[in-house]
C-alpha cells in the first residue's frame, strides 16, 4: 500500500499521472499513508469490536475503584457536613471550587475544537474532535459534582434553579452563582447534543457492522435510522453547522461566567476585569493540555498514528503555546494593574502572592503555565512525543495551581489581618479529587471501548479520495468496474 | 384448578349466550376455559409469587431505610398544650427576675430571664445604683453551668448513690454528735462569700458548737486587698477604687480591667474617664507596671515591663519619688530598680501623679505581695487620694483560718469531721501541703460541691450543690449593698445550698433556704414593714441604701515601713526563671473548666481557646531555643509541669506565666483534656510569684487553638488612633485624613442597596457605634452574644481550623515601631513570634461583628436570596433559605459570617467527623436544649449565620410599642427601651445601639462625632456599625512618649504617608 504520491493505489487499475506540486507548497496530508476509506472504517470501528486490550482492563479496574471512592467521599461529605473538607474561614472555598474551575477549564478544548475550528474550516480538527468532545463532557460532569456538593445543604440544590413554587421565591439573579448554573448546564447540554449529533453517522456504521443482536439494537437505536441518504446528509450538515454556531459563544461564555464568580466579588485578587478573557485563554490552554495528555498515549496504544498524525500534535502544541503565552501575559498584567491602580489592598495581595506563605503555589503556577510551554517554540520539542506529554501534564498541574492561587491565596489574607489564616486540605479533599479522575477515566475508557473515538465519516471527508477535484478523489468509473 | 370443558348437550334446542358462543370463536373458548377473566387470574406460579414477595419486601426495606436514615424527613415536632394554664403565664413572653451572682468578694446584681421556666440569659441589673447594666464574662456564661450535664446529681456516701433523706439523717446525726462534743473536732472549709445569711448561720453554728473551727481558702487570695488595707490603716476595711474620679491611674501589676474581682465595676468607672467627645474634652491616663501582658496593660498609656517580682522595687522608687519634697512619712527603703527601667519613667510618672493630688489613684494587684499593696496605700495617702479616689468601707472581721492552718490541724489529728463547702482543695491547694493525703486524716469528710471533682474522690459524703439560679441566698456587693439571690427554677438535680447544709448541721428549726434568707433580712436594722421591704428587695434585686458608709482612715506608716524590710528577689535570668501564676480569663481558678462557652472564648490577651500555655517573652523563647507549641518542662523547687510554649508579646523577659484552672485530673466532658495543671508547681510560700524555675525543651509539640493568627494590623487604618495632642490639632483625623480616599477613587458602591428608597420612609433605622476608647477588650459582649443567640461551641479541633462560631469577636492587634515591624508582613503568621518588635508592643482591641452594610457585598452574591436587606437597614439572614454556598462569607470584607460546617448542636464535639454515626446522648441534648433562647432559631449544619443586631429584641420592642401605641400611631420605639445583648453586657458602655432615624438618640449623636468612622471605608459598603477612633493619652514628659503618635498610626504613616501633611483637609475639600 505504500505507494508514492504520484501513483494511484494498485486497486484503481491503470495509474494516473498526478503532477507533483512544488516542495514548499506540498501539504502534509491529514491522514497519513494514504489510507483508504475501508481501512479508516476498519481501523476505528475495530477498536470497539475487538476484544479489549489488556492495558484497557489495567486502566479500567482502578478507574472504577476510584469512582467507588468518589461515591464514598460524596456520601460521607453529604451525610456529615462540609467540615470534612479543609474549608474554613476565611477560605470558604478551596479545593471544591478549585477543582470545579479546573475541570470546567479542561472541558473547554472539546467544544472549541469541534465548534470554533469547524466554523474556521480547520480541517485538522477531524482527527481529534470526537475524543476531545467526549473529554469535554466527562470533564464537565466531574466539574458539575463540585458546585452541587460543596454547598452546606446539597439536598436543596434545586433552589438554585428558577422553579415556580408556592412561595414565589426565586433565585437571586444578581448572583454570579446563579449565572453559573445557567452557563454550565447550557454548556453541558449543548456539548452533549453536539457530540451526539456528530456521532449519528458513525453509530450507523457501527450498527451496520454489528454482529450481535444487542449491538445491532443499541447502535441502531441511537443511530436514529440513519441511512446515509443525501437528504440525511444535507440535514445533518445544516444541523451540525447550527450547533457549531450555538456552541461557539458558549465556549467563550462558560468560563467567562465562571470567572465572574470571582470578578463580581470585591476581594483583591478576584475583583478584576481581566478575568473573562484570561479565564477563557487558560481554559483552552488546560483543555489542550488534557487532549494532548490523553491522545498521545492512546494514539500509540491503539495504533492510530495515521489518523492522529504528528501534524495534529504539532498544531495542538502551537495552540498550547499561544494560550499559555496569553495566560503568562495575564499574570504580568495583573501585577501591572495592581501597581497602577494604587489600591493598597490590591498591591498587598499581589506581593503576598509572590512572597507570602503560599509562594510555592505561585511559583508552581508561573513555572508550569508561563514558562514551561515556551519550549514549544522549538520544532524539535513539538516532534518529541515524550516531551510533549510531560509538558501537557505540567500544563494541567500548573492550571490547577492557577485556580488554587486565585481562590485560596486571595481568600486567606484579605482586608482584616485578624481573620487571616492558613488553609490545609484534608484527606477527604484529596480523595474526592482523585475520585473525580475515577469518574472521568471510567467514562472515557467506556467511551473508547464502545463508541468510535475518531469521527469516521469526518476523517474520510478530509482524505484526498473524498475531494472530487483531487486527482485521487471523486467517483471514478474505473473504480466501479473494478470493485 | 382448571374448570372442566364446558360442553352443551347436543340434543334439544341450542341456546347461546352471545354471538361469540354461536360463532364458536377461539376467544370465547378461552373465556370458558379460564376460571377468571383475563387480567384477573390468580398468580399460581409459585416462583413468580416468591419473586414478587421478595421484591416487595426489598422495596419496603429500602423505604424503611430511607425513613430511618431520615435524610428526607423533617424531625417530628410535638406541640403539647398545658393541661392547666399556670397563673400569669403568657406564652412566649419571658419573665425577668432580679437576682445576683455571688462572687468571692462581692456579688454581681443581675436580672435573669426565664423562658417558660428555664433561665436562659443573665443581664446586669441596670436599676442597681451606679450600674449601667454591664456584667462580666463569668456572669454571662454562668447560665450554661446550670445545665451542665456533668454537675453532681447524686447524694453519695463514698462511691455509692444514696438518697437525700439518708444525707439528712447523716447531717442530723452529725449535729447530735457535734452537740454532744460541743463541736470538738468539727472543722469547716469554705470559699470566701459575702452572704449575710451564711455569716449568720456561721455564728449560729459557732454558738452551738463553740469548739468548731472555720477555715477558708481561695487559691487566688483575693482577700489580700482587705488584708492589706486592714493592716495599713489599723482597722478592718476594704478598699473601693473609684476610677471615675481619677485622672491618673497607676496600676502596680493590677489587672483591674481583667482578672481582679468586681471587674465590671472597674471597667465601667474607668471607661467613664475614657470618654472624649470633643477635642476640648479630657482623658484619664493609665500607667501600668507589670510583668505579664494583661487587659490593663492593653489599655495603658504607659506600660512599664518589669518582672512581676520587681514591681515592688518600682513601687518603692515611685513612693520615694512621690514623697520627695514632702516630709517623708514612710521609709520606702532603697529601691533596687531593674536595670532596664529608665529612671525618668519613675520620676515623670511620680510627677504626673503628684500633679493630680486627690485625682490620682494607685492600685496594686491581687497576685502581688502584701508589701506592694501597702506601698500603694502609702502612695495614695501621700497623694491625698484617700477618701477621694479610693474609699474604705468596713469589712466584717473574719475569724476564719487559712488552709495551711487546717492542714496543720489535720496533721495534728485534731479533725474528726471536715465539712468542705464548695472549695476544691485536692485540685487547687498548694502542692507542698499534699492535700489529698492530708485530707484523709479526718475521720469523716463531708463535701458540698457543684461537681463530683477531685476533692469529692476523697470524701465520705458528697452532697450536690445548687446553682445560684436555682437556689435562695443573699450576698453583698463590693460596696456592701444587700442583694438577694432568688431561684428561677427548682433545683434540676435536687441539690442543696450552703445555707441548707449549715442549717441542718446546726440542727436549726428552719432549714429552707428561703426562710433562712428572709429571716436574715428581717433581722436587718431599720426595716419597718418587713413584708413590703422584702418584696421590694426581691423585685429590685437590691436593698436601696444598704451600701456601707465609707469611713475615714489614717495610714499607719510604721506598718508599711516594716513590711518593706523583706529581702528583694534577684532579677530573673535564663537559669532562674520567674513563674507567675495567673487567674485565667476564661476558667478563673478552674471553676469554669467545664463551661464550654468560656473554654471556647478566646483568652482576651493570647486569643488561645481551650488551653493554657507556658507564656514566654520573645527574648526568653529565643534564648531558651523554644518556639510556639514546643512542649517544655517547667521545674520549680523539685516539682515540674509540662505545657506548650506560647510567645506572649509584652511579657517581661525570663518570666513564665502559667494560667491556673486547666488540666483538671477529674474533668467534665467539656473540660476533658484541656490545658495542663499548674497547681502542682504552686507552694504556700509562693502562691502567685515564684522564682528559681528552669525550663527545658522536650521533643514533643502540642497543638494550640488560637483564634487570631496574625498579630499586626499591617498599617491599615482598621483601628484608627492618635495621641490626644494630635487629636486636638486634627479633630477630624479619623474621618478625613485616614480614609484613604485619595488612594482610591471609588465613586459609588459596588453593590447598591435595593432598599435605599424605602429607607427614607422607615421610622426605624438601626445602627451601632462602638467607642474604641472605652472598649477594654474584656469579652463580656462575646459571652452575652453567645448566650442570647444560641451560638454553638465547636470544640478545640474546629477552632484550630478557624471554624469558631462567635458572631461577635474581639480583634486584638499588636503594634511596634515601624522601623522594626516592616519586614515580616509577607511571612507566615507563625513567624511573627520571631519578630523583635514583639518585645513591648502597643495593643488595640476592636469588637468585630456584622457591620450591617447598607451596600452589602454579601447580599448581592447569594444565589438563593438567603441574605437580604430590610427596610430598617438590617442585613437579615434567612436560615431556612440558606443552602450554604458560603459565597457571602468570601465576599464579606469583615469576615464576620459564620458557617455551620457540622451539626454542632446535634453531635458530640469529639465525634463531629462521624456525622450521623455520632449520636449525642439524649439526656445531654435535653439539657443543652434548655439553655437555648427560644426566640432565636437553632441553626443546623450547612447554613451561614451572623450577627442580626439581636433582631428578636428589635421585633419584641416594636411589637410592645405597637401594643402600647394602640390608635395613637406612636409606633416609634423610644430610645432606651431595649438594646442588643452585647451593648447591654458591655460594662464600659462602649457599644451603643439605637435608632439612627432619631437625631437625638445616643447612637446618632455618637455617629456625628469627629471620631466616628466606618472600617474599610474605601469599599463604600456603608456599614451601619461604625467605630469611634481611639485617642491615647500619653504623657509628653515620659521617656517612652512618641510625638509621631501611636505605633499603629506610625505604621499607617509609613505605608500611606502622613495624612496630616500630605493630604490637608482644606486642599481636598476644594478639589471636590
Amino acid at each position: 500500500m505504500a505507494a508514492g504520491a504520484s501513483t494511484m493505489p494498485a486497486s484503481h487499475g491503470a495509474p494516473v499521472d498526478v503532477p507533483q506540486p512544488p516542495k514548499e507548497l506540498e501539504r502534509i496530508p491529514l491522514v497519513a499513508n494514504q489510507r483508504s476509506f475501508g481501512w479508516i472504517s476498519n481501523r476505528i470501528a475495530s477498536l470497539c469490536e475487538d476484544r479489549a486490550p489488556i492495558w484497557w482492563w489495567v486502566l479500567f479496574v482502578p478507574s472504577v475503584l476510584m469512582l467507588g471512592m468518589l461515591m464514598f467521599m460524596i456520601s460521607y461529605q453529604v451525610s456529615t457536613g462540609v467540615g470534612v473538607w479543609g474549608n474554613m474561614r476565611p477560605v470558604m472555598w478551596a479545593w471544591d471550587i478549585v477543582n470545579f474551575v479546573w475541570w470546567i477549564g479542561i472541558g473547554h478544548a472539546g467544544t472549541l475544537i469541534s465548534a470554533i475550528l469547524f466554523l474556521l474550516r480547520q480541517r485538522w480538527r477531524t482527527g481529534v474532535n470526537r475524543a476531545a468532545e467526549a473529554m469535554t463532557i466527562f470533564a464537565v460532569m466531574c466539574a458539575g459534582i463540585y458546585p452541587a456538593l460543596h454547598v452546606g445543604r446539597a439536598w436543596y440544590d434545586w433552589w438554585l434553579f428558577p422553579i415556580p413554587n408556592s412561595n414565589s421565591i426565586w433565585p437571586q439573579f444578581r448572583s454570579p452563582l446563579m449565572w453559573d448554573v445557567f452557563a454550565v448546564s447550557t454548556y453541558f447540554t449543548v456539548s452533549v447534543l453536539f457530540w451526539y449529533m456528530g456521532l449519528i453517522p458513525d453509530l450507523a456504521v457501527m450498527r451496520d457492522r454489528a454482529k450481535t443482536r444487542a449491538r445491532q439494537f443499541l447502535y441502531g437505536l441511537f443511530a436514529l435510522g440513519w441511512t446515509g441518504s443525501n437528504r440525511h446528509w444535507s440535514n445533518y450538515e445544516k444541523a451540525y453547522l447550527i450547533l457549531a454556531g450555538l456552541s461557539t459563544p458558549l465556549v467563550l461564555s462558560v468560563h467567562s461566567i465562571v470567572s465572574l464568580d470571582f470578578s463580581v466579588s470585591q476581594l483583591p485578587g478576584w475583583h478584576t476585569t481581566i478575568f473573562p478573557p484570561y479565564f477563557v485563554a487558560g481554559a483552552v490552554f488546560s483543555g489542550f493540555g488534557m487532549v494532548l495528555s490523553l491522545l498521545i498515549p492512546l494514539r500509540s496504544m491503539f495504533k492510530l498514528q495515521d489518523l492522529i498524525t504528528m501534524r495534529h500534535i504539532d498544531v495542538m502544541c502551537k495552540v498550547t503555546l499561544a494560550t499559555g503565552s496569553i495566560v503568562g501575559y495575564s499574570y504580568l498584567m495583573e501585577f501591572l494593574i495592581a501597581w497602577y491602580s494604587g489600591n493598597p489592598n490590591e498591591r498587598f495581595h499581589f506581593i503576598n502572592r509572590a512572597l507570602g506563605p503560599y509562594q510555592w503555589a505561585w511559583f508552581f503556577m508561573i513555572g508550569c503555565n508561563a514558562l514551561v510551554p515556551q519550549v514549544f517554540w522549538f520544532k524539535k520539542v513539538r516532534q518529541n512525543l515524550l516531551l510533549i506529554f510531560i509538558v501537557s501534564i505540567l500544563v494541567n498541574v500548573g492550571m490547577w495551581f492557577e485556580r488554587f492561587v486565585i481562590i485560596v491565596i486571595s481568600l486567606y489574607r484579605d482586608f482584616l489581618p485578624s481573620s487571616w489564616s492558613y488553609y490545609h486540605p484534608t484527606w477527604v479533599d484529596i480523595c474526592t479529587y482523585i475520585g473525580t479522575f475515577g469518574l472521568f477515566f471510567t467514562c472515557f475508557l467506556l467511551f473508547i471501548r464502545f463508541l468510535p473515538m475518531i469521527a469516521i465519516s469526518e476523517v474520510k471527508g478530509v482524505t484526498p479520495q473524498s475531494d472530487p477535484h483531487h486527482p485521487l478523489g471523486g467517483a471514478k468509473v474505473l473504480e466501479v468496474e473494478h470493485d | 384448578m382448571k374448570s372442566a370443558p364446558h360442553v352443551e348437550p347436543s340434543n334439544g334446542r341450542a341456546y347461546w349466550r352471545g354471538l361469540d358462543e354461536l360463532a364458536g370463536t377461539p376467544e370465547f373458548r378461552q373465556f370458558v376455559e379460564r376460571e377468571f377473566p383475563e387480567g384477573a387470574s390468580e398468580w399460581a406460579d409459585p416462583v413468580s409469587r416468591r419473586q414478587f414477595v421478595r421484591l416487595m419486601s426489598a422495596s419496603f426495606l429500602l423505604a424503611g431505610l430511607g425513613v430511618a436514615g431520615s435524610g428526607c424527613r423533617r424531625p417530628v415536632e410535638r406541640i403539647e398544650p398545658f393541661g392547666q394554664m399556670p397563673e400569669n403565664y403568657v406564652h412566649g413572653v419571658p419573665e425577668m427576675y432580679a437576682t445576683a451572682m455571688p462572687t468571692r468578694t462581692g456579688a454581681i446584681p443581675v436580672v435573669a430571664r426565664s423562658n417558660d421556666g428555664r433561665p436562659t440569659k443573665v443581664e446586669g441589673n441596670a436599676l442597681f445604683p451606679g450600674s449601667n447594666g454591664g456584667t462580666d464574662r463569668y456572669a454571662q456564661a454562668s447560665v450554661l453551668d446550670l445545665y451542665d450535664p456533668d454537675r453532681a446529681r447524686h447524694f453519695k456516701q463514698g462511691q455509692f448513690v444514696t438518697t437525700p433523706a439518708a444525707a439528712m439523717d447523716f447531717l442530723a446525726g452529725l449535729a447530735r454528735q457535734s452537740a454532744a462534743r460541743s463541736g470538738q473536732g468539727l472543722c469547716f472549709l469554705s470559699e470566701a462569700s459575702t452572704s449575710p445569711s451564711r455569716r449568720r448561720l456561721q455564728e449560729v453554728v459557732s454558738a452551738k458548737y463553740p469548739n468548731a473551727r472555720w477555715f477558708s481558702y481561695d487559691p487566688l487570695g483575693l482577700e489580700v486587698h482587705r488584708r492589706a488595707a486592714s493592716q495599713a490603716f489599723g482597722q478592718s476595711v476594704t478598699p473601693l477604687w473609684e476610677f471615675d474620679k481619677a485622672d491618673v491611674v497607676l496600676a502596680l501589676d493590677c489587672d483591674f480591667l481583667g482578672s481582679e474581682d468586681d471587674v465590671h465595676n472597674h471597667i465601667r468607672r474607668f471607661a467613664e474617664k475614657r470618654q472624649i467627645e470633643t477635642p476640648a474634652g479630657s482623658l484619664n491616663r493609665l500607667y501600668t507596671v507589670e510583668g505579664v501582658m494583661s487587659l490593663t496593660g492593653f489599655n495603658a498609656d504607659h506600660r512599664l515591663r518589669v518582672p512581676s517580682s520587681a514591681v515592688v522595687e518600682v513601687a518603692k522608687a515611685l513612693l520615694a519619688e512621690i514623697q520627695k519634697g514632702s516630709p517623708s512619712t514612710v521609709n520606702s527603703g532603697t529601691p533596687q530598680l531593674p536595670a532596664e527601667v529608665d529612671p525618668r519613667w519613675i520620676t515623670e510618672c511620680a510627677k504626673d501623679l503628684a500633679a493630680n493630688r486627690g485625682r490620682s489613684l494607685v492600685v496594686a494587684g491581687q497576685r502581688q505581695p502584701l508589701a506592694v499593696h501597702l506601698l500603694a496605700h502609702a502612695m495614695n495617702a501621700a497623694l491625698g487620694n484617700l477618701g477621694k479616689t479610693v474609699s474604705f468601707i468596713p469589712a466584717p472581721q473574719s475569724g476564719e483560718g487559712t488552709l495551711e492552718q487546717l492542714a496543720g490541724a489535720l496533721n495534728g489529728g485534731q479533725v474528726e469531721t471536715l465539712v468542705i463547702l464548695h472549695a476544691n482543695p485536692v485540685y487547687n491547694a498548694p502542692a507542698d501541703l499534699d492535700w489529698a493525703k492530708v485530707q484523709r486524716k479526718a475521720h469523716t469528710v463531708v463535701r458540698l460541691g457543684y461537681y463530683e471533682d477531685e476533692t469529692s474522690e476523697f470524701c465520705d459524703w458528697h452532697l450536690p450543690a445548687t446553682h445560684y439560679l436555682e437556689s435562695w441566698g443573699d450576698a453583698q456587693t463590693t460596696d456592701g449593698t444587700w442583694v438577694p439571690i432568688q431561684p428561677l427554677i427548682a433545683p434540676l438535680f435536687g441539690g442543696w445550698t450552703e445555707l441548707e447544709v449549715l442549717a441542718r448541721l446546726a440542727a436549726a428549726p428552719v432549714t429552707a433556704p428561703y426562710e433562712i434568707v428572709r429571716e436574715t433580712f428581717a433581722g436587718l436594722k431599720g426595716i419597718q414593714d418587713v413584708e413590703a421591704a422584702w418584696r421590694k428587695f426581691l423585685h429590685d434585686g437590691f436593698l436601696a441604701g444598704s451600701a456601707s458608709k465609707a469611713i475615714e482612715v489614717k495610714l499607719d506608716a510604721n506598718v508599711v515601713g516594716q513590711a518593706l524590710n523583706g529581702p528583694s528577689a534577684g532579677a530573673p535570668s535564663r537559669d532562674s526563671l520567674e513563674v507567675v501564676f495567673q487567674r485565667d480569663y476564661s476558667v478563673d481558678d478552674g471553676r469554669y473548666n467545664n463551661n464550654g462557652w468560656l473554654q471556647e472564648m478566646p483568652d482576651p490577651v493570647t486569643k488561645l481557646t481551650w488551653d493554657n500555655a507556658v507564656l514566654l517573652s520573645h527574648k526568653t523563647a529565643r534564648r531558651l531555643g523554644v518556639s510556639n507549641l514546643d512542649v517544655v518542662e517547667v521545674k520549680l523547687g523539685g516539682r515540674s509541669v509540662r505545657g506548650p510554649v506560647w510567645v506572649q508579646p509584652g511579657q517581661a523577659d525570663y518570666t513564665v506565666a502559667l494560667a491556673l484552672g486547666y488540666g483538671k485530673p477529674k474533668p467534665g466532658r467539656v473540660g476533658y483534656q484541656t490545658g495542663f495543671d499548674v497547681y502542682p508547681l504552686r507552694t504556700s510560700q509562693a502562691p502567685s510569684i515564684a522564682s528559681g524555675a528552669t525550663l527545658t525543651k522536650t521533643a514533643a509539640t502540642y497543638p494550640l487553638s488560637c483564634t487570631q493568627h496574625h498579630w499586626s494590623m499591617e498599617g491599615r487604618p482598621i483601628v484608627r488612633e492618635v495621641n490626644l495632642d494630635q487629636y486636638r490639632e486634627h479633630p477630624e483625623f479619623a474621618k478625613e485624613e485616614m480614609e484613604q480616599e485619595e488612594h482610591l477613587p471609588v465613586e459609588s458602591p459596588l453593590y447598591p442597596n435595593p432598599f435605599n428608597e424605602l429607607k427614607k420612609h422607615g421610622i426605624h433605622q438601626w445602627g451601632m457605634a462602638i467607642d474604641l476608647n472605652r472598649c477594654v477588650g474584656c469579652s463580656a459582649c462575646m459571652m452575652a452574644c453567645q448566650s442570647e443567640n444560641n451560638v454553638p461551641i465547636v470544640g478545640k479541633d474546629q477552632v484550630a481550623r478557624s471554624r469558631e462560631m462567635h458572631w461577635l469577636r474581639i480583634d486584638r492587634y499588636y503594634s511596634g515601631p515601624p522601623n522594626q515591624s516592616g519586614s515580616f508582613t509577607y511571612k507566615a503568621d507563625e513567624d511573627q513570634q520571631y519578630e523583635p518588635w514583639l518585645a513591648n508592643p502597643q495593643v488595640v482591641t476592636q469588637p468585630m461583628l456584622c457591620q450591617h452594610c447598607e451596600a452589602a457585598p454579601c447580599e448581592n452574591v447569594c444565589p438563593v436570596n438567603a441574605t437580604s436587606h430590610d427596610a430598617e437597614g438590617l442585613n437579615v439572614m434567612t436560615y431556612n433559605r440558606c443552602v450554604g454556598t458560603r459565597y457571602c462569607s468570601n465576599n464579606c470584607p469583615y469576615k464576620v459570617r459564620r458557617f455551620n460546617f457540622f451539626d454542632y448542636n446535634k453531635r458530640p464535639l469529639n465525634h463531629l467527623y462521624l456525622g450521623p454515626l455520632a449520636k449525642r446522648p439524649p439526656e445531654e441534648i435535653e439539657l443543652a436544649k434548655m439553655v437555648k433562647n427560644p426566640q432565636v432559631t437553632v441553626r443546623m449544619r450547612g447554613v451561614m449565620e451572623k450577627c442580626t443586631y439581636c433582631l428578636q429584641r428589635i421585633e419584641q420592642a416594636k411589637i410592645a410599642q405597637k401594643v402600647k401605641a394602640r390608635d395613637s400611631g406612636d409606633v416609634v420605639v423610644p430610645e432606651g427601651t431595649f438594646t442588643t445583648a452585647c451593648a447591654q453586657a458591655c460594662p464600659a458602655g462602649a457599644i451603643v445601639f439605637g435608632n439612627l432615624k432619631d437625631p437625638n438618640s445616643r447612637v446618632s449623636k455618637l455617629k456625628s462625632l469627629d471620631r466616628n468612622y466606618p472600617v474599610l471605608q474605601t469599599l463604600l459598603t456603608k456599614p451601619r456599625t461604625t467605630y469611634l477612633a481611639k485617642v491615647r493619652n500619653p504623657n509628653p514628659a515620659m521617656p517612652d512618649y512618641d510625638k509621631a503618635g501611636p505605633f499603629t498610626f506610625q505604621n499607617y504613616e509609613k505605608k500611606m504617608g502622613n495624612p496630616f501633611i500630605e493630604h490637608p483637609v482644606e486642599g481636598r475639600k476644594g478639589a471636590e
